[in-house]
């Protein structure tokens, strides 16, 4: 029993990750309709910047995450307002190999300037955490998940309570209308894609904390906020909440509470999951039926 | 909305461009020809026993295999991503598949088939598996079909790295071949002629203009009798009959097959940048894409450090064609558009904002 | 095609005439012959370049030295040694492709293996076809030995033996550690060594408590480290790879789990373990190849302490060669003792020699089973102790401290 409140607290944990990785992703996804490949690049440049300014000048990773997030913010403006905006209306296969594109010049620049060593950035409270009962709570993941609660709360007040916010979403539902009302589109379409970018950053600065970053760390995160999109399903930031914490919950007790099948299963057991859901409910388990 | 379609200006009848095309075409063939039948005259054993200047070395079949796998893979592609517009994301699982099933097949403690034999029945296994998987999946559109296809691939690739009988993590070691390389090489080019003939055949059929019907507007397509369905997953097992040959022939040329390679997510974008790349949607885009990203892959290889700048290089690349020349590279020198300023500025005035 | 390839050929060789000139310039006795080239694809770029890069230094600091006496000796000739890279970017197709294109353009003669086991199956598969000898110093798995090839050889204690050692120094400590948890990630490497562990270790009176699988490079594996914990294990074993081992000892001291023995197959030996875990990083020990401070005597090339040395001055480092060089300048001393008892360059020779060679290096005693295994030399457990350095602490005969055990509690550090 205690080990099971204790696999559920680690999934409950791991999910915030997941939703903070998640959050980016789904809102450009969902506004722009573009599957963002260079997205776990970007959290990877997050964590990068994280690293350095632990690093050079001992700021701690939390402090910095502001600064990480203002970073990555000007560079997903710039992204798409040169780049992603040219093709923004071409077949959704373009946007993807663009960005695969755009992953690809990130990985390798990452390469040059911090080859392939391992980096990471532990604060000396790294490691110590609650016990209740027996149960571990690491304080580093527990603010994480805070953090990334507070970060989809930022992005839901943006979204639902600023002018700004009601533009965005008004792109998303329908473009030509959008335009019509006088929304300067390449700038909407280019602060969407630089809140996008701001929250992987904040994603990346929370994953420097938790594990040993490189510059290929990136790409596992693409693929799961992948499922955790799916699973929450699209177009709302409580359909990600709930995707991300479930994926983490599901994957932790699938690899370790599922008798016979073990954690080499786990990759398998995620991607079928999502293979199902898609199949069953493609909208997800939160999303509206479109 | 105004999406335009990858190669949306489809025709199975070239245009004035298209036969500039031709030409074009016709003479990367003939190379291509010439590259294979000179090649059994002048490999570097027998040339050296004849005391011959060696043309074509192991090393140049081997890519020139290379090459020929990779038309086959993305013109199977270009059946469901670009004639029926499903993007699929997931092929490399028929490759995988394939070459599992002749690994499996020919394998002395297993089935020890012959060799031939075993690369024939390699894709019983992609199509049967496309055929379960499609019928679901193809009822997704748009990027969920696209991830769909994808989770499928890593899953399944996930699940035969656990499994015992398939060799788990290590993968499986079909027998040498030796002296095969010019076999292997006839086999893939054969497998090449195949995939390219049954684009060509499916292009001129009833079955193609529903494919293309299906693309253009499913819910018309429907309407006007087409089974979508049947022909969506046809065109899915079609796809995967030709990666998963593909696949049966890799197990045995490379003798060797693990998880790593059988379901590699590099092969798996590669397949769909060439088919994009080159045109996707036409006959000859796949082709064209397939060539020219390998001989670029294999240049790159072994450029040391280098390698890190062309990988840079390679996705700004990227990043320009999607830019200026979205309809690929057939498109671009043959097609109804030229290689003119006005042609890029109406390209882009099309798709951005 | 052809004009590209004959660039590409003639930009590796001006690369090649560049380092050959800044090479040590002096010459042993003997007639100068042909210069012999030897193929190398390695992981130069790609997910294992870190590695990769290590063991280009251990081929290249016995470049040198081998250059330096003149050349390889055949018979009374010296043959100048070429080593042609390839960067096989980390990836197994791309690094048959490239040992082909070694063979057949570059002219190599001989092999020495690329870095890790899927490259090196890859690669030995075309070694056999076209019947080059390979010995190999980077790719540990078995299996590769297992299909009956006959050309590649290899220098590494196989993967069995990985974390052997670390039993075998367990049972010799006092109190006696009972229990062991196993984790292993999913590649054919790391499966190997935990399925060594769970036969050999109930012999020496262990009971594995935990023993599972995880995805190669996974980085979550606190539930793991959860499920470990649950059954309280004396001994915490690890076979896998630097992220891993970093992110289990993480979870270990998240979770709390106080095990008296951390051990690792791979991870504690490289910098980037201890930059990664400061303090946390004491106590851990390691299963490892070769260390610098083993006591071996050799009977040709450097002696330990001065291959240290020479490391240290070729590479302008205070940081002593991790077992990544070692085995990889190993690999070559093989290959240059096979065709001196060869006496000729002939590959089916050298393949011979090598299947017949028994030797003593600074890095062991070299010499292959009938697979093509060097199952001859013994690993060596280290520790990464309080003073920060790592010392090695079994076998006794070669170690220079003892094991500092049992490990404190996280709560007590």
């Amino acid at each position: 029993m205690q080990l099971l409140i204790q696999q559920l607290v680690l999934g409950l944990l791991i999910g915030g990750i997941y939703v903070a990785v998640a959050i980016g992703f789904s809102l450009v996804w969902g506004i722009l309709n573009i599957v963002n490949l260079a997205h776990g690049g970007l959290v990877v440049i997050g964590a990068y910047l994280t690293w350095i300014l632990f690093s050079r000048w001992r700021i701690d990773p939390f402090l910095s995450l502001p600064l990480v997030a203002v970073a990555l913010f000007g560079l997903g403006y710039a992204l798409q307002r040169v780049l992603i905006n040219r093709v923004i209306r071409a077949p959704l296969f373009f946007t993807l190999l663009l960005t695969f594109g755009v992953n690809l010049v990130v990985i390798n620049v990452l390469l040059v300037l911090f080859k392939s060593d391992f980096r990471s950035v532990t604060p000396g409270y790294s490691g110590s955490g609650l016990s209740l009962a027996g149960v571990q709570v690491p304080y580093i993941r527990l603010a994480g998940l805070a953090v990334a609660m507070a970060l989809a709360g930022g992005v839901a007040l943006l979204l639902n309570r600023t002018r700004t916010g009601a533009a965005i979403q008004a792109v998303g539902a329908d473009r030509d209308a959008a335009q019509l009302v006088g929304i300067d589109l390449r700038h909407i379409y280019a602060l969407t894609f630089a809140v996008g970018a701001a929250c992987a950053g904040v994603a990346g600065g929370l994953i420097s904390t938790a594990q040993a970053i490189t510059p290929t760390a990136g790409e596992p995160y693409t693929l799961q906020a992948f499922v955790v999109v799916i699973l929450g399903g699209l177009g709302r930031v409580s359909a990600t909440i709930v995707g991300g914490i479930l994926f983490g919950v599901v994957e932790t007790l699938a690899q370790t509470m599922v008798p016979g099948l073990g954690a080499g299963w786990a990759n398998a057991i995620a991607f079928a999951i999502l293979v199902v859901v898609l199949a069953v409910r493609p909208q997800g388990l939160m999303g509206r039926v479109a | 909305m105004s999406d335009i379609q990858p190669g949306a200006a489809f025709s199975t009848r070239p245009d004035a461009g298209g036969r500039r095309l031709r030409r074009v075409l016709l003479i990367v063939f003939a190379i291509a020809a010439a590259a294979v039948l000179v090649a059994p005259l002048s490999t570097s054993d027998q040339a050296d026993s004849l005391g011959l200047p060696v043309l074509v070395d192991r090393s140049q079949i081997r890519i020139l295999t290379t090459i020929g796998m990779f038309v086959v893979m993305a013109s199977a592609w270009n059946l469901v991503g670009g004639l029926t517009g499903y993007g699929a994301f997931g092929n490399v699982a028929f490759f995988g598949l394939g070459a599992y099933t002749c690994a499996v097949l020919v394998d002395p403690h297993k089935f020890h088939l012959p060799m031939l034999l075993a690369i024939a029945l390699a894709p019983a296994v992609p199509v049967l598996f496309a055929v379960l998987v499609g019928l679901p999946l193809l009822r997704l559109r748009g990027h969920y079909f696209a991830i769909a296809t994808l989770g499928t691939a890593v899953a399944v690739g996930e699940v035969v790295k656990n499994i015992e009988y398939l060799g788990g993590a290590t993968g499986l070691f079909p027998p040498i071949v030796r002296h095969g390389d010019l076999l292997f090489l006839y086999l893939m080019v054969a497998a090449a002629l195949l995939a390219i003939a049954t684009g060509y055949l499916v292009l001129r059929s009833r079955f193609g203009y529903g494919l293309i019907a299906i693309r253009e507007n499913e819910e018309a397509a429907a309407v006007l009798g087409v089974n979508t369905t049947a022909y969506k997953v046809a065109a899915f097992a079609l796809a995967a009959a030709l990666t998963g040959l593909a696949g049966g022939v890799y197990a045995v040329w490379n003798s060797f097959i693990n998880q790593e390679i059988g379901f590699s997510l590099d092969f798996n974008i590669q397949i769909i940048l060439m088919a994009v790349i080159g045109g996707a949607g036409t006959l000859f885009g796949p082709v064209i894409g397939a060539i020219a990203l390998e001989l670029l892959i294999q240049g790159l290889a072994g450029q040391g450090t280098i390698a890190v700048y062309a990988q840079i290089g390679l996705g700004l690349l990227l990043a320009i064609t999607v830019v200026f020349v979205p309809r690929g590279v057939v498109d671009f020198f043959g097609g109804s558009s030229r290689l003119s300023l006005s042609h890029l500025r109406r390209s882009l005035r099309e798709t951005s904002v | 095609m052809r004009g590209r390839l004959t660039l590409t050929g003639l930009m590796a060789m001006a690369a090649l005439t560049v380092s050959a000139c800044g090479g040590a310039g002096g010459s042993g006795g003997g007639a100068a012959g042909e210069d012999l080239v030897i193929g190398v694809p390695m992981s130069i770029t790609g997910s294992q370049s870190k590695e990769g890069g290590l063991a280009k230094q251990g081929y290249d600091l016995w470049l040198d030295w081998i250059n330096a006496q003149g050349g390889v000796n055949v018979k009374g000739t010296r043959h100048k040694v070429v080593l042609k890279y390839e960067d096989d970017q980390s990836k197994p197709d791309i690094s048959a492709q490239l040992t082909t294109k070694l063979i057949t353009e570059e002219k190599a003669q001989l092999l020495l293996g690329p870095y890790g086991s899927a490259t090196t199956a890859s690669d030995a598969v075309i070694a056999e076809k076209n019947g080059i000898p390979m010995v190999e110093a980077n790719g540990a798995a078995q299996s590769i030995f297992n299909n009956g090839y006959k050309y590649t050889f290899g220098v590494l204690s196989p993967a069995n033996k990985y974390l052997q050692g670390v039993v075998d120094m367990a049972a010799t400590l006092s109190p006696k550690p009972t229990t062991i948890a196993m984790l292993a990630a999913d590649d054919n490497f790391s499966l190997e060594v935990a399925k060594a562990v769970t036969e050999y270790a109930p012999t020496k009176g262990f009971t594995i408590v935990y023993n599972d699988k995880y995805p190669n490079s996974s980085t979550n594996l606190s539930g793991l480290v959860a499920n470990a914990k649950a059954k309280n294990p004396d001994i915490v074993l690890n076979s896998g790879h630097l992220a891993e081992a970093i992110a289990i000892n993480k979870a270990a001291k998240d979770l709390r789990l106080d095990a008296k023995i951390f051990g690792y197959s791979v991870g504690p030996s490289t910098p980037d373990f201890v930059n990664a875990l400061g303090k946390d990083a004491q106590y851990v020990y390691d299963g490892s190849q070769w260390t610098p401070q083993v006591k071996y005597k050799p009977s040709f090339y450097l002696s330990v302490a001065d291959y240290v040395a020479a490391y240290k001055k070729k590479y302008s480092t205070a940081e002593e060669p991790d077992y990544h060089v070692a085995e990889s300048t190993a690999g070559c001393l093989a290959l240059q003792k096979a065709i001196e008892n060869a006496g000729s360059l002939k590959p089916d020779k050298v393949r011979d020699a090598l299947a017949a060679l028994d030797v003593m290096t600074f890095f062991g005693q070299i010499k292959f089973d009938s697979r093509g295994i060097n199952t001859f030399k013994p690993m060596v457990v280290e520790q990464i102790q309080t003073d920060g350095k790592h010392h090695t602490v079994f076998p006794a005969d070669v170690a220079d401290a003892k094991p500092q055990y049992p490990t404190p509690g996280w709560g007590s550090r």
